[in-house]
């Protein structure tokens, strides 16, 4: 090596032309910041959309059991938890690059905790409020008939086995694993100071 | 604020661009980190209080978001050195870079981002800022850098 400066000759030769211009840069950070919002304003609509057909089933089809009530009133409590906890999770999409690595990696376990927080408490009264509203609200419709009434049975109960057995605890250790993975990377690169 | 941030991402778009390269080895992956780093600039911008340097600010952002990207560093080059690059006087100043990106794709992730923002030309204290180091450490660092390099450098003939 001839000496640092040499270095930063050809260092700095780095040809940087193919950056975007600025009028560019514009362009992809209104992108990106659209894009991020619309997944959770998505998310929040379907679930409004979701309260306001159940609140119009509610004025519009006058039940006559109890058991329908029951279920209109725990799919809108459904609905609504899903629309809370994604409006206060809104808030926590702040910019956590300007972290040091040990901030970074504590924030990393508070996400942890929050939604092993989540899985355990919010998701389960969610999951619940929805399962419980369906088989109850099903069942005024269904009930005349026999067949019907089990094959819908049948389908409902399938298909919240299958999201209480299946999807939820995978999705959960899926982002467990990744999550996990990060904090032990980053450990190990906070190491390396 | 739209005005300023144009002029410092003209600024300082160049440096943070090298400083990415310099970590991932990989110019197109360079530029979605560095387009990443600016789209948190922008995000902080408002909310900058100069506490720090501008630079040391943006370059922090810069390099948390390159030891960050841990599915691309994965992908980072690494491969076998070239034996029989030509010799110095015959050398392109491209050959010559690419030859120390190489050579700093094969230190460990925080060794290469020292290096990067020394190659800069930044104060060992703002690098020390930047990195979280103190002073003491940060020289340290550097001159275990600084030798390893050279041993890659005597090891293939370059830059002797």
């Amino acid at each position: 090596m001839d000496s640092l400066n040499d270095l930063k000759k050809v260092w700095l030769s780095a040809d940087t032309c193919a950056l975007p211009d600025t009028a560019g840069m514009m362009r992809a950070i209104h992108k990106y910041r659209s894009q991020k919002l619309m997944k959770k304003v998505a998310l929040i609509l379907t679930a409004i959309c979701l309260i306001a057909v159940m609140v119009s089933v509610v004025f519009l089809y006058k039940s006559v059991m109890i058991s329908t009530r029951l279920g209109e009133a725990g799919i809108i409590a459904a609905g609504l938890l899903l629309v809370i906890t994604n409006i206060g999770s809104i808030g926590r999409l702040y910019d956590v690059k300007n972290l040091s690595n040990k901030e970074f990696i504590i924030y990393l376990e508070q996400v942890k905790i929050n939604r092993a927080k989540y899985y355990r408490k919010t998701q389960i009264i969610g999951l619940s409020l929805v399962s419980v509203g369906l088989l109850l609200y099903i069942y005024e419709g269904v009930h005349i008939h026999l067949w019907l009434l089990l094959s819908a049975y049948a389908f409902v109960l399938l298909y919240i086995l299958v999201m209480w057995l299946f999807v939820r605890p995978r999705v959960y250790k899926r982002q467990a694993r990744k999550l996990d993975a990060t904090i032990s990377e980053m450990k190990r690169l906070a190491d390396q100071f | 604020m739209q005005a300023d941030f144009k002029e410092i991402y003209t600024q300082y778009s160049p440096p943070v661009f090298r400083v990415c390269m310099g970590y991932i080895n990989d110019p197109a992956q360079a530029r979605d980190l560095t387009q990443e780093t600016f789209i948190a600039v922008w995000q902080g911008l408002s909310s900058f209080r100069g506490d720090s340097k501008m630079s040391t600010w943006i370059l922090r952002i810069a390099t948390n978001n390159c030891l960050r990207a841990l599915e691309r560093s994965k992908k980072i080059q690494t491969t076998e050195l070239p034996f029989d690059i030509p010799e110095r006087n015959e050398e392109q100043i491209e050959d010559k870079l690419a030859f120390l990106y190489k050579c700093i794709a094969e230190l460990e992730e925080t060794e290469r981002i020292i290096i990067s923002l020394l190659l800069e030309d930044l104060p060992q204290a703002e690098i020390a800022a930047i990195v979280g180091l103190t002073e003491v450490n940060t020289r340290v660092k550097i001159h275990r850098i600084k030798e390893k390099l050279a041993v890659k450098f005597k090891a293939h003939g370059q830059f002797e």
